[in-house]
């Protein structure tokens, strides 16, 4: 089912300020859509006013063409899945499933049949007669996810539904909820904090700060093409390095005039309007060349080498004090306080208006 | 032959040195002496509490005894008390008075406290942190300070409706007392149950009255079940409102009831008063029984990651 969002905003009672305003969003058919953004930005907020847990201060929110600001949670035809799970600690794993069928009065066959046919997918069925409390914390999510698809709902509503699980578990559940939303085809919205799980999971993302959203849009462009400085930050690891500098004649020049690179033929239109003035570049750690260029010459010092085995981080320090991650092939042979020649790779340059932050090129 | 002797003796050493299990460090000579005293003041108190209770449980079963308690003496074995008892009291009748208001106690208590524990715990409305307060500075003015307005109180609504009787009188008093406190006490373990399950019970389509009945009031039934006994257990204790309040002997509870036997020259009779008291715990052990599960439970646990 299609969701759109329109000019929603929220504000608590008792606070002075509007937790999320003015968040247009279209969430298409089938989308697995990613709300990411860093705690407190107010994502868990959307998600629930969406579910209808909070009510919506202003603007509409649609499903499909009905309008559903006032509809009560459970004629949302909605399933969510919590952070804590939110498992009836007083029913077994069956009745916990069976739950929201036996409220809607369904008949007893068609329940079993829906659950049986869950616990199967989620491969439960071996102790669909314990309580929660009897079982491990993957398992629980598991009967967490079979209990929102019994329902089969219209929309799947997520709350950071790894966050509890260990990284092994959680590099595991990530797949199967790809997998499962692939078979089951269910518009689902999902909050995490995790940038890996959005760009793992997610055919779009929605990147929200401050209330706002910074970004929408696939992983790759999120990676490729981030909106802004903050995305830029937020997106990737390790992070962006960024240094702010001013252009002249046409050629990016940094605060100390360390580097200075001429941007890509085809950044150069819209960077044109920007002579003179503040510009922050961006570029990621494995857009570093080694080796000496004509162009954008960087010499740092390497002061930390973290090696991950495919590649090695180098965090050195350049002339000026400032600092930046280097990423490069792992079987290169680099050493402490060692000095490199790198130079940029102009395809990788990104460009920012540093007064207001947003992406030019 | 001289393996033998080897293992004999290594068997030796090991006994010597034996594994020491305990987590806490060893008992120095000023811990274990500190140890007994703890000991012996526990079982002072342990004597304290069991002795009357044994004297009370032997006096009632001893026949030899006429109207007095006397320690000493011939004992010989009888349920004489027991009939006398039965036979020359009202004892059934204040048995069934005190169950009759204990019961309607408990269930008014619990039926009030369960919405307003609730209510205090999930919802924000105005005055809510005003009246928690409210509710908590009343509780600490003792029930019998209003003793002259609840007689007050009763002689005005028994004028407008006649049917309403002082043990209908006492059970509200007792329970508003009940639903005071427990209130406070059924807030905070609601409190304990995340908000999550309360939010996932309404996805699924509870309304608010079926999220406390289906969800959280499953989850707190220890809390529950602890409020249903001291509630049943109140009137079986207290003396002092239903000899202020009821003035006719076939009204009485218990308490004050069994008083007749000893405080009056006339029909004293002590041994059936013991006998009496011996009865008395009857009930309470019954229901502590079949609540002995719930009291116990831990429910809460795992409902949330643990």
């Amino acid at each position: 089912m299609k969701i759109t969002l329109n000019n929603i905003g929220k504000k608590y009672e008792g606070r002075e300020n509007f937790t999320i305003r003015h968040i247009n969003l279209e969430i298409e058919d089938k989308d697995f859509c990613v709300i990411l953004g860093p705690s407190g930005c107010g994502k868990s907020t959307l998600l629930r006013m969406i579910a209808g847990l909070n009510s919506i201060t202003e603007g509409e929110l649609y499903f499909g063409d009905r309008l559903i600001n006032k509809v009560e949670p459970k004629d949302r035809d909605i399933a969510m899945v919590f952070q804590s799970y939110a498992l009836y600690p007083h029913m077994t794993v069956y009745d916990n499933m069976a739950f929201s069928l036996a409220m809607r009065k369904e008949r007893k066959e068609v329940i079993h049949e829906r659950v049986m046919e869950a616990a199967e997918i989620l491969q439960i069925t071996d102790y669909l007669y314990s309580r929660p409390s009897d079982i491990s914390g993957g398992q629980r999510q598991r009967v967490a996810l079979g209990r929102a698809m019994v329902r089969k709902p219209a929309v799947f509503l997520m709350d950071e539904p790894l966050s509890n699980l260990d990284a092994k578990l959680r590099e595991h559940m990530r797949v199967e909820l790809v997998r499962l939303h692939k078979s089951l085809q269910t518009t689902s919205i999902y909050v995490t904090h995790d940038q890996t799980e959005a760009m793992t999971m997610a055919t779009r993302i929605v990147l929200l700060d401050g209330g706002k959203i910074q970004q929408v849009g696939k992983p790759e462009d999120f990676y490729n093409r981030p909106a802004n400085l903050f995305v830029a930050g937020f997106i990737g690891s390790p992070t962006m390095n960024t240094f702010s500098g001013k252009m002249e004649n046409g050629v990016f020049v940094s605060d100390n005039g360390v580097i200075r690179v001429s941007p890509a033929p085809e950044d150069a239109a819209s960077l044109a309007p920007y002579e003179g003035k503040a510009v922050h570049l961006g570029i990621r750690s494995e857009r570093f060349i080694a080796g000496e260029g004509e162009d954008g010459k960087v010499k740092a010092k390497i002061d930390v080498i973290e090696m991950l085995g495919k590649e090695k981080l180098l965090y050195c320090s350049l002339d000026d004090g400032s600092t930046c991650v280097i990423s490069q092939p792992g079987y290169y042979e680099y050493a402490h306080d060692e000095l490199h020649n790198f130079h940029l790779d102009k395809e990788g340059l990104h460009f920012f208006d540093s007064e207001s932050t947003e992406r030019i090129n | 032959m001289q393996k033998k002797a080897q293992d004999k003796k290594s068997r030796k050493e090991r006994k010597k040195e034996k594994l020491y299990l305990s987590d806490r460090p060893p008992l120095t000579p000023l811990a274990a002496v500190m140890l007994a005293i703890s000991y012996l003041i526990l079982i002072f108190w342990a004597f304290v509490i069991l002795w009357p209770l044994l004297q009370m449980t032997l006096a009632s079963l001893n026949g030899s005894l006429g109207n007095y308690i006397s320690l000493g003496g011939t004992y010989t074995l009888s349920l004489k008390h027991f009939k006398y008892l039965f036979t020359e009291t009202h004892f059934l009748l204040w048995t069934k008075n005190t169950l009759v208001i204990a019961i309607a106690t408990a269930l008014l208590t619990l039926l009030v406290v369960s919405f307003t524990g609730y209510a205090y715990s999930r919802y924000r409305f105005s005055g809510r942190r005003a009246s928690l307060m409210a509710i908590m500075l009343i509780q600490t003015i003792p029930a019998f300070a209003g003793i002259t307005a609840y007689y007050t109180i009763h002689s005005i609504i028994s004028a407008i409706i006649p049917s309403f009787s002082r043990q209908m009188w006492l059970i509200l008093i007792y329970a508003a007392g009940g639903i005071a406190g427990n209130t406070f006490m059924l807030k905070g373990y609601i409190d304990g149950i995340s908000t999550e399950l309360d939010d996932a019970a309404r996805i699924d389509g509870c309304s608010n009255m079926q999220v406390y009945r289906l969800i959280v009031m499953p989850i707190a039934r220890p809390m529950l079940a602890i409020i249903a006994l001291w509630s049943f257990i109140g009137p079986f204790l207290d003396f002092m409102l239903p000899k202020i309040l009821l003035t006719d002997p076939k009204q009485y509870t218990l308490a004050t009831g069994l008083f007749t036997l000893i405080s009056d020259m006339r029909n004293m009779n002590q041994p059936a008063f013991a006998a009496g008291g011996l009865l008395t715990a009857v009930p309470i052990i019954i229901l502590f029984i079949t609540l002995q599960k719930q009291l116990v439970s831990g429910l809460a646990q795992g409902s949330v990651k643990g």
